[in-house]
């Protein structure tokens, strides 16, 4: 890791760029509601696990493992609570 | 003057007055105390700017147990008034009062700071530690507590009492309905309550995670840290929901925001939600670290190693992700649809599983052990079997199509006590006896506090079991009275008797503990018990550095091995020890936030945020703060030992 | 203090691991935080009562800008650990105060979008979606707010005492809450922003 040019931090850059572009897709083209969410969320996620393993180095240690867990175990409870209440109160009210 | 009206109470009366009055009095004869007996000095040194694990344990402990008596006398109040049909003796505001304090400080300010307690006292020593990761955030949380403790209990002198329950449901809670400033009392209480115990969970969950002793692995761990842990684990994932939710609260009440109110898109359904997105799990957090107690109390009072440590792990990791899946189950009638009530409730069911592995579990480990009933170990056998009921009536309560008659009747009341009373408070005291000893060198007295187990589990059944049937029968929660012709009257009466019980009960623990305070020899050794974990392994009381050397562990009951099998626990030289620092910055954070929660509850902006930028003032000063702690020499540590016989290490 | 020269030094004393390790910790908290508020956006979108509607006063151009820069600020910040790592001190504070100037532009950019929607009459207190709305956006941007003055502490204490395992571990761990806010901005900007006007 002792490399003087930062290769990864610029891929990782450019590539969040290409995301963040094709996202913007959802705006300027006329997709389908079930098209664009899934546009969304899969750039979405994707940038994100970016930000997490390369610009965090979440994996880099003996902790990895529970870094990891812990935000997988994070992301499994946000998706529940945002389901489940939009299923309470929006899709089956 | 008129600026003080603001600060009056709404509804006084003269029990108000009269504690007024003895909060007064009670300070004073405090202050002067303490001046009289030269103590200031102490008090600052040894107490209020500590980061010693063991002692924030302490100061939490003694929080939980003045805590249990402000809630209990609101309980004692509660059934009084409940007595006889028609009763005068509270009228419908101050009902609402007394039942919506009693709920927040038996959950928020008793049942929590009991946990945290044990939590703090205990897991440090089992996993081989010297404290935890952050010793100066483990102070800051527990003098978060004490502010925002402080601002609820103040709230019924001044400027008068949450009144709304617990739940604090809009639209009642809004600006509307409920005008006094209680409601703002109960959001920025517990709001900054919920940041300590959200410091806490983070705390505890690098310490368990990253300073075990050598050789000790996961599933070599202690059950009680296990049980720390997963509550720690449902801490991180459950409090920042409370935290918005509060924090939407308060903007409703305090700048007119329209979260949850009934017009402009408000939607007020949201505030229960969120409310029960983070409650479930909190119960589950308030009853993990219970489990944990009665699993090392009844093994080490069965003689036996605890039966299906594996299970054990398993059941609470499954417990603490399920925790997350049943919250609708608090409003299955509140309009949703039948899919989702469908949903909650079989995971509702589903969650009553790993619960019921435990408690076999627990029973397998007392199968041919040889059983000693001391105190401890009679809270843990009651337990069982009462806990059970409670568990049984929450899986009827969860079939949503049933719910709709037990909904808010004093059947869900019963249930939801059977399970915490035995469940959590049983735990909690069946610690203190257990752990006694441990903190201040002395054991607490058996018999009387067989006396105090069997009143207080007489008086729980006679309290709470006659809810199962008037609630059948019809009788609704958090009214303050009914008609003689309903014909719940003579259950009701039984119900007080049995809450007289359960006050004679906790009378009879003090008398306990100040009995035992004059009379009980001071020589108990360092192992009264007989026991099998690493936390007994140290001397009683502990000295500060806790080990003086770390000790090594090759099973999950390293004690026990060391005692039996002769494996030596520790080995090697003493070396110096590194320990942290004391900090006054800590308890200086609590006043402050006490004085921003305070102004921010009476809209007082100047000195609201003036408050605010002593907050993140005393978070600049640690930023620049180089402080490395100080070193415990060997020779220090040596003499330390020999005053205790050297004992073990 | 036991000095691990195998680590990089953020991570070279056992406090230092603990600390970054009860971080990623408080993140998972955070992770929890933002999906409240998001839930509340999700179930408050549509109810507007009298006010507008989120396509009424979203414009693109901010959105965009703000999304660039705080992105560019994400990048910049990991070239300051970069620079960290190889013990470039003069690089390490170079692109740190970058960071933190975008910071500053992303929050000046933000709180212009709040006086636009103030005045289109999406006020805080209009309905149940702009509470909802503000409280989000409002959230993210404290603390970026928060972030500012955080690294600037951070900054001030390098330029002073240069890189060692203290100001190392202090960087890294500022690195994880600047790059965190970026991941919660990127859910922001989809699932507020472009699911709003598309």
């Amino acid at each position: 890791m002792k490399e003087l040019f930062p290769a990864k931090q610029v891929g990782g850059y450019i590539f969040s760029l290409v995301l963040t572009v094709v996202a913007l897709l959802v705006y300027f083209m006329d997709f389908s509601f079930p098209v664009a969410m899934t546009i969304l969320l899969v750039t979405a996620f994707v940038q994100a696990t970016v930000q997490l393993v390369l610009f965090m180095h979440a994996g880099e240690t003996e902790d990895g493992t529970a870094i990891y867990t812990n935000v997988l175990y994070g992301i499994i409870i946000a998706v529940v609570t945002i389901i489940g209440s939009l299923l309470i109160f929006v899709w089956d009210m | 003057m008129e600026f003080f009206e603001r600060f009056a109470v709404p509804n006084p009366n003269p029990a108000i007055y009269a504690s007024m009055v003895a909060i007064v009095v009670v300070s004073l004869a405090i202050i002067i105390g303490l001046t009289y007996f030269k103590k200031w000095g102490y008090l600052w040194r040894e107490w209020l700017t500590t980061v010693d694990h063991k002692k924030i344990g302490m100061m939490y402990l003694i929080s939980a147990i003045l805590m249990l008596f402000r809630g209990g006398v609101d309980a004692l109040m509660l059934r009084a008034q409940l007595a006889v049909p028609d009763n005068k003796l509270l009228d419908p505001q101050h009902y609402n009062e007394v039942f919506s304090t009693h709920g927040i400080i038996m959950i928020i300010f008793m049942a929590m700071p009991f946990i945290f307690a044990f939590m703090n006292l205990v897991v440090p020593l089992q996993i081989g530690a010297r404290d935890v990761a952050f010793p100066r955030l483990n102070a800051i949380s527990f003098w978060l507590f004490a502010a925002g403790a402080m601002l609820l209990n103040i709230s019924f002198v001044i400027g008068g009492s949450p009144d709304a329950g617990w739940t604090s449901y809009f639209p009642l809670a809004g600006t509307e309905f409920s005008e006094s400033v209680g409601t703002n009392y109960y959001m920025i209480a517990i709001q900054i309550s919920g940041i300590g115990s959200l410091m806490t969970g983070i705390n505890m969950i690098t310490t368990i995670l990253k300073m075990r002793a050598p050789g000790m692995t996961l599933m070599k761990m202690p059950m009680f840290t296990w049980a720390s842990f997963m509550a720690c684990v449902i801490i991180i994932f459950a409090f920042p929901v409370l935290t918005i939710a509060l924090l939407m609260g308060t903007t409703d009440r305090l700048f007119a925001t329209n979260f949850f109110t009934t017009t402009n898109g408000g939607m007020d359904m949201l505030w229960a939600n969120f409310f029960w997105v983070w409650g479930h799990p909190e119960v589950y957090i308030l009853i993990l670290p219970a489990f944990g107690i009665y699993s090392e109390v009844i093994s080490t009072f069965s003689g036996r190693n605890l039966y299906g440590y594996k299970s054990m792990v398993g059941s609470m990791v499954i417990i603490s992700l399920l925790s997350f899946l049943v919250w609708t189950h608090h409003f299955f009638t509140m309009g949703q649809g039948a899919l989702t009530n469908s949903i909650f409730s079989i995971s509702t069911m589903a969650i009553a599983v790993p619960t019921g592995v435990k408690i076999f579990n627990w029973l397998l480990t007392m199968w041919k052990g040889k059983i000693r009933f001391t105190v401890p170990m009679l809270y843990s056998i009651g337990f069982i079997p009462l806990f059970t009921v409670g568990g049984v009536t929450g899986v009827m309560l969860a079939m949503s199509a049933a719910d709709y008659q037990y909904h808010n009747t004093m059947f869900l009341v019963a249930h939801f006590h059977n399970t915490i009373i035995p469940g959590v408070v049983f735990a909690m005291l069946a610690g203190l006896t257990y752990y006694w000893p441990k903190m201040f060198g002395f054991m607490l007295n058996e018999r009387i506090g067989k006396w105090g187990f069997w009143f207080l589990s007489i008086g729980f059944v006679l309290a709470f079991f006659p809810m199962y049937i008037t609630g059948l029968n019809g009788q609704a929660r958090r009214m303050y009275t009914y008609s003689e012709a309903t014909g719940f009257g003579p259950l009701n009466f039984v119900a007080f008797i049995g809450a007289g019980l359960m006050a004679i009960s906790f009378c009879i623990i003090v008398y306990n503990i100040i009995y035992s305070f004059k009379n009980s020899p001071r020589n108990v050794g360092d192992d009264p018990w007989d026991a099998r974990s690493l936390e007994w392994a140290t001397h009683n009381p502990v000295p500060e550095y806790n080990f003086a050397r770390t000790p090594h562990v090759a099973s999950s009951e390293a004690f026990w091995d060391a005692k039996k099998r002769g494996h030596e626990l520790f080995k090697g030289e003493i070396e110096e020890i590194h320990m942290p620092n004391n900090s006054g910055v800590p308890f200086i954070m609590g006043v402050i936030f006490f004085i921003a929660g305070f102004s921010f509850v009476f809209a007082l902006w100047v000195p609201a945020v003036v408050g605010l930028i002593g907050i993140f003032a005393c978070m600049l000063l640690r930023s620049f703060e180089k402080d490395d702690g100080r070193h415990i020499s060997v020779e220090e540590i040596k003499a330390t030992e020999s005053t205790y016989g050297g004992a073990h290490s | 203090m036991k000095i691990d020269q195998t680590q990089p030094l953020e991570y070279s004393t056992h406090q230092n691991e603990l600390n970054i390790f009860g971080f990623w910790i408080f993140l998972g908290a955070e992770i929890m935080l933002f999906a409240t508020l998001f839930t509340a956006y999700f179930i408050m979108e549509n109810r507007t009562g009298n006010g507008p509607t989120g396509p009424e006063i979203f414009e693109i151009s901010p959105v965009l800008f703000e999304t660039f820069i705080l992105l560019t600020s994400s990048f910049t910040i990991g070239l300051m650990v970069h620079a960290m790592r190889i013990g470039h001190k003069k690089a390490m504070l170079a692109f740190l105060g970058i960071t933190l100037a975008l910071g500053l532009a992303f929050l000046s950019a933000e709180i212009n979008e709040f006086i636009h929607y103030y005045h289109v009459g999406a006020t805080y207190q209009t309905s149940g979606f702009t509470a909802a709305l503000l409280t989000t956006l409002g959230t993210h941007g404290g603390h970026v707010t928060l972030g500012f003055f955080w690294g600037l502490c951070i900054l001030i204490q390098v330029a002073k005492d240069g890189i060692n395992p203290r100001t190392a571990n202090k960087s890294f761990i500022f690195s994880l809450y600047w790059h965190f806010l970026d991941v919660v901005w990127i859910f922001i900007f989809s699932f507020i922003y472009l699911k709003g006007m598309m």
